[in-house]
């Protein structure tokens, strides 16, 4: 599998196109989470435990609060992420791209006591591996989805450069691999541009770095730039 | 059209609903110190957010560059979670849930009900009696410290200062109630998804203990002082743990039954219902905790009370299960599980 982008389409007639985080960041959000809860049990804790015993009811109710309350009260006031998610730019959301709803997060959250038999996320490991979404029993049933924030491979604004006119008309789908390739090329190092430019001798009737600047100069043709 | 004339055209509208989007999801704290100046109206946003959206299906269809498309995608995608955001959720719907909505949605899931009441009520009453006739049978089910931890709770010798308490405050009691007994109500829900053989094992033993306990302190002669103490959360108690093991075996049967519905599809709407009921679960269980950290560690309280007030509460619980919602049109009690449908 290497690519876990799901579409899903809005009462606009727009397709969201949603990437379901893996395992293993879904992992490293919820130790982040984890040691936020452990610390704060800590630090409050060592207050608390001052209090006697009074100190020690309110202390297991920060517990309960902590271990049941924590993951739901962030999930739907924070726009779907905890402190763990929002640290590896995660989200939860409905599995139609709405935002988490009170009564998804509830359910996602309680079933992850069915996730963790027989013991450390046993079940919810297998079920992430096996889900072609990676998402864990408790997900399932809530109907909600782990996403990544953002895009992880950001394209970047095609460089300005004179325009050239092709010498034929191309097909919108190969006009449109050409401006792809302007707008991957600040990414590639020089000799990758030149070893891609260098497929298309016919196109741009040249070699290394004029070849290059032609198939640019291209791009910024069929973007319209002037 | 050309992109680039495309992307001039529409830049300004673009940029506008980027700085509303960022504007509106900024934190609350934030917000009041930056007024929302140059910026176009709340009320706006939904036509802007669809004009955004045909632009977007405009730049898909001409094929226009992954850099255009991805920031399009993202303004929706934005757009998409502030447009279809939870409702904040209001007092009056929380009042409507506890007087209608939770009552009805236990009648409505009668027969699992039924079946987790059956698997807690009849261990325990059967071992209660069974305990009055052959008392030495208690052996069988408590190892001798843990009896003997019992009777100490329950010694009418020495009641008049702990009842049924070893030691602790009422705050820390009621912390550690809360922790302790909204855990199992929760975990008994969701071991429920174990194709319900987790709630039934949690529903028997918990009977089985509960019984054997009261059962026993009561043919030793130690019933006052242990029957005064747990009378009065008796009901919300035993009663929210037999509607969480409800909810749980409903959510097993969704596993193994799912009828004619895919079985994932079952699992969402099996889980729609736990959630609720989990909820009203939670709050049994908190109203129980109270009860049992404040009111049933009064001492100097005399058993009349105590034992009407019991009482009273196994009258009222049941019947607000079996009355509450009743007569009601579904338009009153639809907002409750109307937003959890959402854009498909």
């Amino acid at each position: 599998m290497l690519d876990t982008l799901t579409l899903v389409e809005t009462p606009e007639g727009i397709r969201l196109r949603l990437r379901a985080a893996g395992v293993m960041p879904r992992a490293a959000a919820w130790a982040v989470d984890f040691a936020v809860r452990v610390g704060v049990l800590w630090i409050l804790g060592i207050g608390l435990m001052l209090l006697g015993e009074t100190g020690m009811g309110l202390y297991l109710l920060l517990l309960f609060i902590l271990f049941w309350l924590y993951p739901v009260l962030f999930e739907v006031l924070r726009d779907g992420q905890t402190i763990g998610k929002k640290a590896l730019s995660l989200r939860v959301i409905n599995a139609n791209g709405s935002p988490v709803t009170w009564m998804g997060s509830i359910v996602r959250n309680l079933l992850r006591v069915v996730d963790m038999l027989p013991f450390f996320y046993g079940f919810g490991l297998v079920a992430g591996l096996i889900d072609p979404q990676s998402r864990r029993i408790g997900d399932i049933v809530a109907g909600t989805l782990v996403v990544h924030v953002g895009n992880p491979n950001q394209h970047l604004a095609a460089p300005q450069v004179p325009v050239v006119h092709a010498p034929i008309m191309l097909p919108a789908d190969e006009q449109k691999s050409i401006v792809a390739f302007a707008e991957r090329a600040q990414q590639l190092t020089v000799e990758r541009q030149q070893e891609l430019a260098a497929l298309l001798p016919m196109l741009t009737e040249s070699r290394g770095t004029l070849a290059v600047q032609r198939l640019l100069g291209m791009a910024n043709a069929f973007l319209g730039r002037r | 059209m050309k992109q680039e004339n495309f992307q001039e055209r529409h830049h300004d509208e673009w940029a506008a609903l980027d700085a509303w989007l960022v504007h509106r999801t900024r934190p609350k704290s934030l917000q009041r110190l930056q007024d929302g100046e140059g910026l176009f109206g709340d009320l706006e946003f939904p036509s802007m957010y669809r004009r955004v959206c045909q632009h977007l299906a405009l730049a898909e269809r001409r094929g226009y560059s992954a850099l255009l498309i991805e920031r399009l995608q993202d303004l929706v995608q934005r757009g998409h979670l502030v447009l279809y955001r939870t409702p904040a959720p209001r007092w009056q719907r929380v009042l409507d849930f506890f007087a209608a909505d939770f009552p009805r949605l236990v009648r409505s899931q009668w027969r699992v009900m039924t079946v987790a009441a059956l698997l807690f009520f009849l261990p325990a009453l059967g071992i209660i009696g069974l305990l009055q006739v052959r008392p030495e049978l208690v052996h069988s089910i408590f190892a001798p410290a843990e009896l003997a931890q019992y009777e100490s709770m329950y010694d009418p010798a020495s009641s008049s200062e702990k009842l049924g308490r070893e030691s602790g405050t009422d705050l820390k009691m009621f912390g550690f109630y809360i922790f302790n007994n909204v855990s199992i109500g929760f975990r008994t829900f969701a071991s429920g998804l174990l194709a319900g053989v987790g709630a039934i094992v949690v529903l028997l033993m918990n009977g089985l203990l509960i019984g054997g306990v009261a059962g026993h302190l009561t043919a030793i002669g130690y019933g006052e002082p242990f029957w005064r103490f747990v009378v009065g959360h008796s009901a919300p108690e035993l009663l929210s743990i037999v509607i969480a093991g409800g909810a749980g075996l409903q959510i097993g049967m969704a596993l193994i039954a799912p009828g004619r519905r895919t079985r994932s599809r079952a699992l969402v709407e099996a889980g729609l219902i736990g959630g609720k009921l989990v909820l009203g679960v939670f709050a049994m269980l908190v109203f129980a905790a109270f009860v049992e950290a404040f009111w049933s560690s009064i001492i100097w309280m005399p058993n009349t009370i105590k034992y009407s007030v019991g009482g009273a509460l196994w009258l009222a619980i049941p019947l607000w299960l079996w009355r509450g919602g009743r007569g009601q049109t579904l338009g009153n009690i639809a907002p409750v599980s109307a937003n959890n449908v959402g854009p498909s």
